[in-house]
Formats: C-alpha cells, sequence, structure tokens
C-alpha cells in the first residue's frame, strides 16, 4: 500500500482572535500523482487549509489546529516546516512577496541550498526547473524584470527544484493578467502525474484542464463535495447556491440550455464550449429587441449595458487634448486625445506599461498634466487645489491603505467635507449618511486600518466620493482581491454609476470589463489604440492588437465556426438569444 | 547536464578587470580602514584626516569602477561641502582662543581669524576622511557578497545573513510605495501648507500605511522563505565562495601600514608638517 501524499483527519483551524474554526472538520486524502482543485465560498478557509499543507499553520501562522494533517505519512505538527518543504512546496498569491534573491538562477537555487544538496545537484535541478517553466534563458536577470507571469512561473520553477512530490498552490493567477495566467496554467498542465497538485483557485476556466478531483467546503468550513470534475456539472446548482463560482464555460452550456438550445451535456472548459457552440442551430436574436437575426458588434441585442445612455448626444466628462507626459526621460503618454462620455463606466485597459495609471492619474490631478490639456467638467486638474479636485473628481488608489490619513472611519470620511469647510452639523450628517450607505455603521470607531479588505475598498470609495465629485477613477479596483470581493466592489460601482456617476476604471480584468463597463478605452505604447462601447471595442481585434488576451468567454464563442456567436462576450448577452429554428 | 567545452551557463557577470577592489574580500574593506577610521575620531589636527582622505581618494579612484555619478560626487561636491563645511565651523567655532590669532577676513560684524579657520577645516576634514575611507569598501562592495562573507568567515548564522539579502530587496519596493503614500496624500488634502510643520505632519503620515505594508510584505516573505527549507539545516549549501584570500590579508595589512604612517607623519615636528592646534 503506498502511503498517501496528503492525509487530513478531522482538521479544525481557528485564527487567533477568531470565534469559528474554518475550515471545520475535513477529513481528506490525496493519492500521489491526483490534482484536486480545493473550492469554497469566500471565508470557506481554503486559504487557510493550504497553509496548514506544510505546516505554516500551525508552527508560524498564529492559529489553532485540531485533528491532523499528515504529508507522506509526517505529521505537521511533530516536523518543523523548512524539513517538510522536501515534501510539500508552496506557491502563494502574490509573486512579490515570494522572492528572496537578486537573480533568477540564485532563487531557484535557494530551496536545494538550503537543504544542502551539493552544488553540482544544486545547478543541476536549477537547469531542470528553469528549463521547464522556460526561464532558463533569462536565468541571470533579476526577476523585478520578469512579468506577473513570469514571476509566477518562477515560484512553481522554485517548487520544482525543491524535488517536493506535491506542490499546493493558493490563488495562483488571482494578481496576474489573463496571458500571464494562461502562461502559469500551460507550465502546471505540463507537470504530469509524477506530482500531487492541491490548487486553490478562482479562475476556474483554465484551472479545469490541469485537475481531476473537486473538494468542496461549505460557507461554514466544512466539506460539502469530493468527487471527479464532473461533479461541477451535475451539482452545478447546489454549488452556486453555495456561492461557488463556476467555470464561465459551464454557466454559459446552462444558460444556452435555459433558452431552449439542445444541450445533452454542458461544457467545462472553454474548448468544449466551443465544440458545443458548433454542434448547436445558429442563434437568433429574441424577438422582443427587435435586433437582426445575429449577434453583430453594429446591432447587440442584449439589454442596454449599464450606462450607456439612450441619448445620442452624450456630455462630456473628461477630455484631453495633446496630453504627453514624461516620466524621467521616458515619454510616456504620446498627445492623447479622447472624451470619456459622461455617465458612461469607462475601464482603461492595456499591457503592463502602455501607460494606464500614468493617463488616470494625469486625468483625475494624482500627478498633474501639463497646463491647459485636461478638461473634468470645466475644471483643469493641473491649476486646481486638492479641495476644488475633491469636489470634481474622486480617486481610489490601487491600495486603499495608502490614502487613509485619519485614525477612525468617522473622521476619514469627515476629512474630505472638513476639506470642503462645511459646518460640522452638516459634515455630521452626511458623514452618517455615508456609513449607513457604504455598511460601516458598526465601524465608525474603528482604525481604517484595522478594517477587513472588503471594507477598506468600501471606505476608500466612499471617502472618493462624500466631496460629491460627479467623476470617479480608480486604479486597479480589483487587483489581488478575491472573487466575492471584486464583485462586491463592481456591483458598488454599477450601482453609483445608474446613479449618474461617471467611472472610469484602470483595470487588467477583461471578464469585468465585459460585465460592466459600457465603454473601453484600449492603450497600446502611450497612445489610444480604441476607444468606444464595450461590446463594439470587444468584437473588434483592438484588444488582440495591443496585445491583450480576451476573456476565456470571448475566446471560446469567437472560435465557434458560426459568426452568429462572436459577438457574445458575456453571459448576459445569452438571455437575448434562442435557436434559430425553434 | 552536458560538459561540452564552452563558457559555464551559471557563470554570473566576471568582476571589472584591473579594478582590484571589486576582488577583494568586502571584510578586508572593513578591516583595512578601520583603524584610520578610529584614529581620525580622535585626531585633532588637520594633517592626519588630510593624509587619510587623501589616500583612500586615491585608492577608490584606481581601484574601484565608479559610474559617472560616483566620480561627480568624489571629485566635485565632496570638495564643495568640505569647503563649505569647513567656512560654516569656522564661524560657529568658539571665538576665544581663535581670537588671539592673526584676523584674515573682517567684513562688518563678522570676523574670521585664522585659528577658527583652521578648527574648522580639521572638523570638515575628518568627516570627509571619515566618509572617503568607508567608501573605500562601500563603492565596491555588492549587499549580497558582504552578507555572505559575514556568514563565511565571522560565522554570523545564516538565518540573519540572508534574512538581510533579502531585506535589500524591499528597499526599492518601499520607495516606490512612499511615492504612491505621497501623491495619494495629497490628493486628499493631508496637511497642506508650507514651512516644516505641515511637512512634519505629512511625513508622519506616511509611515503608518507605509509600516502596515512592510509587516504585512515581511510576513509573507517569511513564509515564503520558510515553505523553501530555509532554516532546515544549520549551514547551507554555499554557489557563491566569498573566500578570503592572500591578497585580503596583504591588503589588510599595507592599510594598517599605511595607517600607522600617516599618524607618524602627522604627529611628526611641526617644522616638517605645518601643524597648528
Amino acid at each position: 500500500m503506498t502511503v498517501p501524499a496528503l492525509e487530513l483527519r478531522g482538521v479544525r483551524i481557528r485564527h487567533e482572535g477568531a470565534q469559528r474554526f474554518t475550515p471545520d472538520g475535513v477529513d481528506l486524502l490525496v493519492h500521489p500523482g491526483e490534482s484536486v482543485l480545493v473550492l469554497g465560498p469566500s471565508g470557506s478557509g481554503k486559504s487557510t487549509l493550504a497553509l496548514a499543507l506544510n505546516g505554516l499553520v500551525p508552527q508560524e501562522v498564529p492559529a489553532e489546529l485540531q485533528g491532523t494533517v499528515r504529508v507522506r505519512g509526517r505529521s505537521t505538527a511533530g516536523t518543523p516546516v523548512a524539513r517538510l518543504s522536501e515534501h510539500v512546496a508552496m506557491v502563494f498569491q502574490d509573486p512579490d512577496a515570494q522572492i528572496v534573491t537578486a537573480t533568477v538562477l540564485d532563487e531557484v537555487c535557494f530551496g536545494p541550498e538550503n537543504l544542502l544538496v551539493p552544488v553540482d545537484e544544486v545547478l543541476e535541478r536549477a537547469e531542470y526547473a528553469l528549463r521547464r517553466v522556460g526561464l532558463w534563458e533569462r536565468r541571470h536577470e533579476n526577476p523585478d524584470q520578469l512579468s506577473g507571469g513570469g514571476r509566477q512561473r518562477l515560484a512553481i520553477a522554485c517548487a520544482l527544484a525543491l524535488r517536493s512530490p506535491v506542490i499546493v498552490l493558493d490563488e495562483p493567477t488571482a494578481n496576474l493578467d489573463p496571458r500571464g495566467a494562461d502562461e502559469v496554467y500551460a507550465v502546471l498542465g505540463e507537470l504530469g502525474a509524477d506530482r500531487t497538485l492541491v490548487l486553490i483557485e478562482h479562475a476556474l476556466d483554465a484551472a479545469l484542464d490541469v485537475v481531476d478531483r473537486v473538494v468542496v467546503l461549505d460557507r461554514s468550513g466544512r466539506l460539502a463535495h469530493d468527487g471527479p470534475v464532473e461533479l461541477l456539472r451535475e451539482r452545478a446548482d447546489e454549488l452556486l447556491a453555495l456561492g461557488v463560482w463556476l467555470p464561465s464555460a459551464l454557466l454559459a452550456g446552462l444558460r444556452l440550455r435555459d433558452r431552449g438550445f439542445p444541450v445533452p451535456e454542458a461544457p467545462l472548459t472553454p474548448a468544449a464550449l466551443t465544440t458545443l457552440l458548433d454542434s448547436l442551430p445558429a442563434p437568433a436574436a429574441a424577438k422582443a429587441t427587435g435586433a437582426s437575426a445575429t449577434v453583430t458588434p453594429d446591432a447587440h441585442p442584449a439589454a442596454p449595458r449599464p450606462g450607456s445612455s439612450p441619448a445620442p448626444p452624450a456630455r462630456v466628462a473628461v477630455s484631453a487634448r495633446g496630453l504627453s507626459v514624461s516620466r524621467g526621460r521616458t515619454r510616456v503618454l504620446h498627445a492623447l486625445d479622447l472624451d470619456v462620455t459622461a455617465g458612461s463606466f469607462t475601464a482603461v485597459v492595456g499591457v503592463n506599461g502602455a501607460g494606464k495609471t500614468t493617463l488616470l492619474q494625469a486625468l483625475a490631478g494624482v500627478a498633474p498634466p501639463p497646463r491647459g490639456t485636461v478638461d473634468v467638467l470645466g475644471l483643469d486638474p493641473a491649476r486646481a487645489d486638492a479641495r476644488r479636485l475633491a469636489r470634481t473628481i474622486g480617486f481610489v488608489f490601487q491600495n486603499p491603505e495608502h490614502q487613509f490619513i485619519r485614525s477612525t472611519v468617522a473622521d476619514e470620511l469627515a476629512h474630505t467635507l472638513e476639506l470642503q469647510r462645511l459646518p460640522r452639523p452638516a459634515i455630521d450628517e452626511q458623514v452618517e449618511r455615508m456609513l449607513v450607505r457604504f455598511g460601516l455603521v458598526e465601524q465608525r470607531a474603528v482604525h481604517p486600518f484595522l478594517l477587513s479588505g472588503g471594507q477598506k475598498r468600501r471606505l476608500s470609495v466612499g471617502t472618493a466620493l462624500l466631496a460629491g465629485a460627479p467623476v470617479l477613477a480608480l486604479d486597479e479596483p480589483t487587483f489581488g482581491q478575491d472573487r466575492a470581493r471584486a464583485r462586491e466592489l463592481l456591483d458598488l460601482l454599477s450601482e453609483l454609476n445608474r446613479g449618474g456617476t461617471t467611472v472610469l476604471a484602470v483595470t487588467h480584468d477583461l471578464q469585468l470589463v465585459a460585465d460592466h463597463a459600457s465603454h473601453v478605452l484600449v492603450l497600446e505604447g502611450g497612445r489610444v489604440a480604441a476607444h468606444g462601447p464595450t461590446a463594439e471595442v470587444l468584437a473588434s481585434d483592438a484588444l488582440e492588437t495591443a496585445g491583450l488576451t480576451a476573456s476565456p468567454l470571448t475566446r471560446a464563442f469567437r472560435a465557434a465556426a458560426d459568426p452568429a456567436w462572436h459577438g457574445v462576450t458575456r453571459l448576459a448577452d445569452l438571455d437575448a438569444l434562442h435557436p434559430s429554428d425553434a | 547536464m552536458t560538459t561540452a567545452p564552452g563558457p559555464d551557463p551559471f557563470a554570473a557577470a566576471p568582476p571589472p578587470r584591473g579594478r582590484f577592489l571589486h576582488a577583494l574580500n568586502p571584510l578586508a574593506k572593513i578591516a583595512g580602514p578601520l583603524p584610520a577610521i578610529v584614529a581620525v575620531l580622535f585626531a585633532h589636527t588637520w594633517a592626519l584626516p588630510a593624509l587619510l582622505a587623501t589616500g583612500s581618494l586615491i585608492l577608490v579612484l584606481v581601484g574601484a569602477r565608479l559610474s559617472g555619478r560616483a566620480l561627480l560626487g568624489l571629485l566635485v561636491v565632496l570638495p564643495l561641502a568640505t569647503a563649505v563645511l569647513t567656512l560654516s565651523f569656522a564661524f560657529w567655532s568658539d571665538g576665544g582662543r581663535a581670537s588671539a590669532t592673526p584676523l584674515l577676513v573682517e567684513l562688518g560684524p563678522v570676523r574670521l581669524h585664522e585659528g577658527a579657520l583652521l578648527a574648522g577645516g580639521a572638523t570638515a576634514l575628518r568627516l570627509a576622511a571619515i566618509l572617503l575611507l568607508s567608501l573605500v569598501g562601500g563603492l565596491s562592495t555588492t549587499g549580497p557578497d558582504l552578507a555572505r562573507s559575514l556568514v563565511q568567515q565571522l560565522r554570523v548564522p545564516y538565518r540573519v545573513g540572508y534574512t538581510a539579502l533579502a531585506a535589500y530587496r524591499f528597499v526599492p519596493r518601499f520607495g516606490h510605495e512612499l511615492d504612491v503614500i505621497r501623491q495619494a496624500h495629497r490628493v486628499r488634502g493631508m496637511a497642506p501648507g508650507r514651512g516644516p510643520l505641515p511637512a512634519l505632519r505629512r511625513r508622519a503620515g506616511y509611515l503608518v500605511p507605509l509600516l502596515a505594508g512592510a509587516l504585512r510584505h515581511a510576513e509573507r516573505v517569511a513564509l515564503a522563505m520558510d515553505s523553501r527549507a530555509f532554516g532546515a539545516h544549520p549551514t547551507r549549501t554555499e554557489r557563491h565562495l566569498v573566500p578570503w584570500r592572500r591578497r585580503d590579508t596583504v591588503f589588510v595589512l599595507l592599510a594598517w601600514l599605511a595607517t600607522a604612517l600617516a599618524i607618524a607623519l602627522a604627529i611628526a615636528p611641526a617644522d616638517l608638517i605645518a601643524q597648528k592646534v
């Protein structure tokens, strides 16, 4: 009988200061060569479980562990983390927070060196690992020069160099753009059956190609399901009710079936979705919309996107004329001209270094643009002081902590109004309203830094809005957040947008763009490559030309043989379709 | 792995040729100038710091590969700063003893005596000498090499040495983070206004977010390091050896000899070296 790769018996974990145990009573047996995907709603303890698999819980993270965790027969309570690393390697979410040395090669050698492996073998392992992830040619570079995807591949190479048979990956693609995520899964897909993988992931479309078993935790941290990948299809309704994210291909298949298409078996992967589409009757737009028979960029049959105003003569909220910005000696933006429609939800996309953040900061006056190049509702951010700027355009930084300057939540909100020199009673009243609106009433006296991640984000949006700014600019608002938190924020932004706020957001999440944005602005090399209504831009090849990769859902529909499917970029688009012969 | 002839695929960039300081052990470059630094701390004349400053300047110019900025700093900024400091210290210094010495300049109420100028010059030169002596190692040593030699020669536990190494990576990250925080606080109208008081309040406000971010980052890096067997054994394999060679011993002994010589010259009879207190 072989020793199980991982053996969990009645595992309950409670973080120091927490009330509940999450996970709560997990029994799990993982055999060598298996690839297990752990799913569960936010707060079910997936990441905590991952930390317990190599002994970080309870040895280094202050938490109470009940039950036993064994890695290839060794108890994680009795074996130090450093020694366990010979048996189980970890890849964490943040690629920046797992780099120790100054070159790619040194980084891969770090683990084996710690295990007293002789120099020749260290180098042999390093070469093998770097070749497996395609970084051998870049071994002398500083890891900082790699892309996010490159750094995560480096982290996988480090795990390979340790020769640990088990690799645990905790949301390895949450901080990556679609291209980086593809790179990571291409590498994982080639590892083969000699490794045992435990994967925690929200972006299921790519992940399902590399796993063969799914384990689901429920909201209270108990084991809800354990079985083959097909479980996702068979228990789709239950899983959705649990708050578990399902692959977008599966959701698309289920929607198509609801719309009357003959779907014998809902697809799990984008490739399977494309195969399914090719077997279906051609889609036609529902009669009610009165649109043409096929989904085309010109006649998008979906319900009007939030923010896209029906009236054609749209007002302009933000405009730039000949906007050029340099950082040091490099010119980042080249004489940009653009007009952002008032009331729109405009997403700014582009590859790293395209100038997205620089553009947003110039438009919002965070880094003042050259005078006379930018106009925000009649205000030139280059000449405005903090007070007038705050009344016109609110800015939400990528990390909300950066912009907190007071010691309680209520003061933080009040600060914006004090800057406007409002009378005290008016300030108190507005702060109160904002606390209620953003669900922070109970936290009014808490230090902003002690809020949860989602609360911090809501507070930062609240402070940006409080001065009454009709335009809200956000820099990567969902970066590094889990899916549930990202959706919470986007629902909030969509709600504000429906209320009339113009939203301008830099993002790399193209599914977010498809689902929420009314307009897309594609930047390439500091110039505007495309700018227009979302459906038009997504249906063109502007994204690919600018070096971006569309979301897995968009790509799956584009890959279908019948061009009638090509305009579908989000699940909601399917609600307007029905089989043409029905 | 193949053993085909050719360049070693693992080799890092070769050290710059002809610049001997880079080829020395980092500890040698600390041990060599150390007695000189101590001597300068206790020296009250201008002769010793002048000799040692000149000596170490020549050593750095000949022995280290210098960027244009470093050259500019050494040859232009440093002499200028020394001159400015000399004058400032001269005006601050106690006029009592110096007023007995010849008067050099008189501009209205400002009177500069020779004694004050010499005392100011000595202080400025001492600072310059200490800086230059520490630059002997500073301009030709990388942080990782220093950490490695601390572990390899001084037997500093490797957990300490390599944690310092990892912390090296934090510096540029925090610099960038500080920039972002500064922007964010400016936009939010944190302590606007000119002058030292608002500036101080602004700086204090940057600390909390910077520290919170730093602690979280450090914690994550620590977990990642331990997950990669950091500290599994009392020692670890060293790929980069930073050996102590004979030339390191020679360098240290020569540096000490030169220091002794400089001290002897500096306290030599007044008719050999123009020495005044």
